[in-house]
């Protein structure tokens, strides 16, 4: 039943022949090298400050939520850095290759790109930034801070929380494995139908981007489910719905839409997979497909996708912005009311992504209107935001910095966005770059939350703060270049260049062109900023070791030490109040240490996630090269693992209370970077079964 | 974490199975769908009551299951689950409603239907 | 906040000891979570039925009417409410640590199941025979899709069916089996709910 193929398969090797190893392009060489080194570089520290142990025994095996949100952040860092090279590839080009007789070098007609390999630029490009950087960095924020916002020691589902990221990793990984091995979908991140059909596009690079996907949308739909289930079950006593703080509010709306948009996505890819494998016809132009079935059912899970990623940044904000006002938050109520309200609002206006379908004006008209309708939830937002600061005591510190920003964008963003909502407006400005600019308006303010988390939270985990001047550095120059490079698109937009070019025809675009590549230059000295903070804060860690970071934050998870214990809380806090912190600060209760420790029982180590992600990965490369022996192996072997891990008698280890004073006193024992001692076979079995 | 170590059995989930409401959900649904088939093979009302009747079973045979087989309710055990499929509900009714709507007006507004293409028509 | 309570005496600040949440009802809880994720993996192919139920979409090949058989189908229903109501009775044998009666409850489950798929295989063999496959037209398309990834979680429902049975059998009743047990219940009781829906969407209202 296997679709035709273009091209040769051998049972063995499926697809994959060595001429499919783009050696010969010039960029990738570069590319390669460039790997090669930074990983050798890696992998050469580890092994010479013998820390592979360390690596495998407290960090890829582990369980614990901080450490699995540190790795989703790393991971996540990671792909940002890779969409912005994308990004920086398909400014130059775009300035590079302008007006008719705009030069080319590198096989390129105009500038440096020739078009297909432009075209997997700005796929790859979106498809990180969406799914492999904005996803794991604020997935990582949420595992590492709801858990202790709400007063828990770990999360429900502490083992299923590891396999959720290495799933998501593998996903990452086959999206690198593609500039190396095959080529990226050529298709826009969307996924352009009927383009992304095999008699369009034959090589490998949809499945590249469809098993990606594919892939790391199970670990975000597994993760919905530990953070829901979380947030319901493992309050701390007293935690009662209205108590919990904005961040864990807006963790919880975003994981439901999480949970009940991905399978949207995974039907709309397993259905193009259909086609692609199988030879069926869902989306095909003839024997019976629909085109616009495929980008209905991608937008049903792509709108709700916008604000699964916007809602925890809401809540990053509402964090941030109250502790360095010195007030709590304006409208702690409708604030909640208005999460939900745009969660809800979300699953209403995805036929706004496709205005110009050609459905009627009623429908275009419905969708129009409820589109508007997110306007009201997020003004009350901004509104509450706003009062927040009014006659607050405001401290202008790093993350304060980054959410004021954050509300500029969501400004710039959101009235942008009020426009396309109009079809008549989206008729003219479709598939513009005035488009492409109210969106990153909008991911950049994602980006700007993460920031905020990244210096806000930092010091909770690791003890010490984030150098404030090269922060603020960091902050203005990235400021700067996203104001320059995006007010620039929004007028190129008006001038008419429309989004995907690879080579912008009109001269007349020039100056604007110049501006953007400017403002992108400014980005990378951004990234160096952030990296000379990064050396110089772990160069001064001694300076900024402080007990409390930000002595006016409100919420629980500044109640527990800092650096935080692996076990988060020695003795479970009793909540008393909205931001108990604040109260019991008010109240000089803020120092109040319990008065006995008792056992606490603790989830042990388990190889099984990081080996079930690794078997994903290799399935998904299998099936991307129709490897089918490999891809059946590999399916095989994670049922097995599955069915093994369901045998375990593992019931994790119970910490004695003596240990636990001496992690009290002694923060650096008990710190997550801290390598522990193996308990799992000190412990005793529970003493009241 | 370390939860309430009591014996499993006497958790309210395994308490609340019973011979009685299996055999009733059974016995419910059989007969609801076994309606709705007879409906069918009579073919005699119109298309929209023969819509409403049997889409009218099938909501009484899903409420059954609810009701008498996942046994969702609002007692502390079950009171979650309840509010998680309210909260879900919508979104099937959403998906399914809006995307059959979309559809129906764009292809009234852009295909060409068997009948119209029997016809030399537009293209031709 | 303006009502700001002051701290009496007796203000709690830390519960030590706090047992927090039974282990079982947050597996429940999560695994109802998955499902309805499942549910919408099921609109949205439902969804796609829809759209693609249309004589345009049969691309002359046959539709729906020609297909499907509601009577058949309702022996297929029958069979498959058999089935998670034998693994449902099996489940109240464990309310008295019976592990005979919930052995038996699960087999009869499997056999019902093995004979509700052996009607579904049955029935697509016979489309594939006719030239009626997969890739024919963009509604077989999906009716298969459909078919099948129902079938698939049945298949894996009877794989976990057997894990369990190994289970009672070695760990007996401990936390976790009894939660598995609990989630595969709910698990295997979807099937069905999931399959009055095909049947009234596909066999009934569609043909």
């Amino acid at each position: 039943m296997q679709a035709q193929l273009p091209g040769p398969w051998s049972p063995l090797l499926g697809r994959l022949t060595l001429d499919q190893i783009p050696y010969q392009v010039p960029i990738l060489q570069w590319t390669f090298a460039g790997v090669v080194v930074i990983g050798l570089a890696v992998v050469f520290c580890v092994l010479y400050f013998r820390k592979a142990g360390y690596l495998w025994r407290e960090w890829l095996t582990t369980v614990d939520h901080k450490k699995i949100g540190v790795m989703y952040i790393v991971v996540g860092l990671v792909m940002l850095f890779r969409g912005f090279v994308d990004g920086l590839m398909m400014r130059t080009q775009q300035v590079l290759a302008n007006g008719p007789n705009a030069p080319g070098i590198m096989g390129a007609q105009h500038g440096f790109l020739p078009p297909y390999h432009f075209d997997q630029v700005y796929s790859a490009h979106g498809t990180i930034m969406i799914l492999f950087a904005a996803t794991p960095i604020l997935t990582g924020f949420q595992n590492i801070v709801v858990p202790l916002q709400i007063g828990a020691r770990d999360m429900a589902f502490p083992y299923m929380n590891a396999l959720s990221l290495w799933l998501t990793t593998a996903g990452a990984a086959l999206v690198m494995l593609s500039l190396f091995v095959g080529d990226f979908s050529a298709a826009g991140w969307v996924g352009l139908i009927p383009l992304t059909e095999l008699p369009f596009s034959p090589g490998t690079g949809v499945d590249y981007w469809m098993w990606a996907i594919q892939i790391s949308s199970v670990g975000t739909t597994l993760n919905a489910i530990n953070m829901i289930t979380t947030i319901v079950e493992m309050r701390a006593p007293g935690m009662s719905w209205f108590r919990l703080p904005v961040f864990s509010w807006t963790t919880l709306s975003s994981n439901i839409i999480a949970l009940t948009a991905f399978p949207v996505l995974g039907v709309a890819l397993a259905l193009l997979g259909a086609d692609r494998y199988l030879g069926a016809h869902f989306f095909t132009a003839g024997n019976g497909g629909n085109l616009m079935l495929y980008t209905n059912l991608f937008w049903i899970w792509g709108h709700p996708e916008v604000y699964f990623l916007i809602l925890p940044v809401f809540g990053i904000l509402s964090e941030v912005v109250p502790t360095f006002s010195e007030k709590p938050l304006f409208g702690y109520v409708t604030m909640v009311a208005a999460t939900f309200a745009i969660a809800g609002i979300s699953w209403l206006v995805w036929l706004h992504h496709f205005f110009t379908m050609g459905a009627g004006p009623d429908i275009n008209g419905f969708f129009s209107v409820a589109t508007m309708l997110v306007g009201i939830p997020t003004g009350v937002k901004v509104f509450n935001w706003a009062f927040t600061l009014y006659r607050g005591r405001i401290h202008f510190s790093v993350p304060m910095l980054w959410a004021l920003f954050g509300l500029f964008l969501l400004l710039a963003g959101g009235l942008t966005g009020m426009m396309l909502a109009l079809p008549a407006i989206n008729y003219t400005v479709h598939d513009s770059v005035f488009l492409v600019a109210h969106f990153h308006c909008m991911v950049l303010l994602v980006v700007a939350a993460a920031f905020a988390g990244v210096t806000y939270w930092f010091p909770k985990l690791f003890g010490f703060k984030l150098d404030e001047g090269w922060g603020k550095a960091f902050f203005w120059v990235f400021t700067l270049g996203t104001v320059i490079t995006f007010a620039a698109m929004f007028a190129l937009g008006f001038e008419g260049e429309t989004r995907r070019l690879d080579w912008t025809f009109d001269p007349a675009w020039k100056p604007m062109l110049i501006v953007e590549e400017f403002g992108i230059m400014l980005y990378v000295v951004s990234i160096v900023c952030f990296v000379i903070m990064l050396a110089v804060s772990i160069r001064d860690r001694a300076k900024t070791r402080l007990a409390q970071p930000w002595p006016t934050a409100r919420t629980l998870e500044w109640l527990t030490h800092t650096p935080v214990p692996f076990y988060n809380f020695a003795v479970t806090p009793q909540v008393n109040m909205r931001d108990e912190l604040a109260w019991r600060r008010e109240h000089g209760l803020d120092q109040a240490k319990p008065d006995r420790y008792e056992a606490i029982h603790m989830p042990s180590n388990s190889a099984l996630p990081v080996i079930i992600g690794a078997l994903a990965g290799v399935w998904g490369f299998a099936m991307i090269w129709r490897i089918w022996w490999l891809a059946g192996l590999s399916l095989a072997g994670i049922i097995v693992c599955v069915i093994i891990r369901s045998f375990d008698k593992n019931e994790g280890y119970y910490l004695q209370p003596e240990e636990i004073e001496a992690m009290e006193t002694n923060l650096a024992i008990g710190a997550i970077i801290a390598e522990q001692p193996d308990r799992s076979h000190s412990s005793i079995p529970a003493e009241a079964h | 974490m370390a939860g309430a170590h009591s014996d499993p059995l006497t958790h309210p989930e395994v308490a609340q199975g019973g011979v009685l409401r299996y055999i009733a959900g059974f016995i419910s649904t059989t007969a609801l769908m076994g309606a709705a088939l007879v409906v069918t093979l009579r073919h005699d009302q119109p298309y929209e009551t023969y819509l409403g009747l049997v889409g009218g079973l099938a909501l009484l045979a899903l409420v059954s299951q609810a009701v008498l087989y996942y046994g969702l309710d609002i007692s502390r055990s079950q009171i979650w689950k309840s509010v998680a499929l309210m909260l879900t509900m919508p979104l099937f009714i959403i998906t399914v409603g809006l995307t059959v709507w979309m559809f129906q007006s764009l292809d009234q507004r852009t295909m060409l239907m068997p009948q119209t293409m029997e016809q030399p028509t537009l293209l031709q | 906040m303006a009502e700001q309570a002051a701290p009496g005496a007796q203000a709690r600040l830390f519960y030590p000891g706090y047992a927090g949440h039974s282990q079982i009802s947050g597996r429940t809880l999560g695994f109802w979570l998955y499902m309805l994720s499942d549910a919408l993996l099921f609109t949205a192919l439902f969804a796609a039925y829809a759209v693609l139920d249309t004589p345009m979409n049969a691309a002359g090949g046959p539709v729906a009417s020609q297909i499907v058989n509601p009577i058949e189908g309702f022996w297929q229903t029958v069979v498959i409410l058999g089935s998670v109501t034998s693994y449902s009775l099996g489940t109240v044998a464990m309310k008295s640590g019976h592990r005979a009666g919930l052995v038996w409850g699960i087999l009869g489950a499997i056999l019902l199941a093995i004979v509700f798929l052996g009607f579904g295989f049955g029935d697509l063999a016979a489309l594939a025979a006719h030239g009626a496959g997969i890739s024919r037209s963009g509604y077989l398309s999906a009716y298969w899709v459909l078919i099948l990834t129902h079938a698939v979680h049945m298949v894996f429902g009877i794989l976990w069916m057997l894990v369990m049975l190994a289970q009672i059998v070695r760990l007996g009743f401990n936390e976790m089996v009894v939660a598995r047990l609990l989630n595969l219940r709910m698990f295997w009781q979807f099937q069905a709910t999931v399959w009055v829906c095909v049947y009234v969407y596909v066999y009934m209202i569609g043909a």
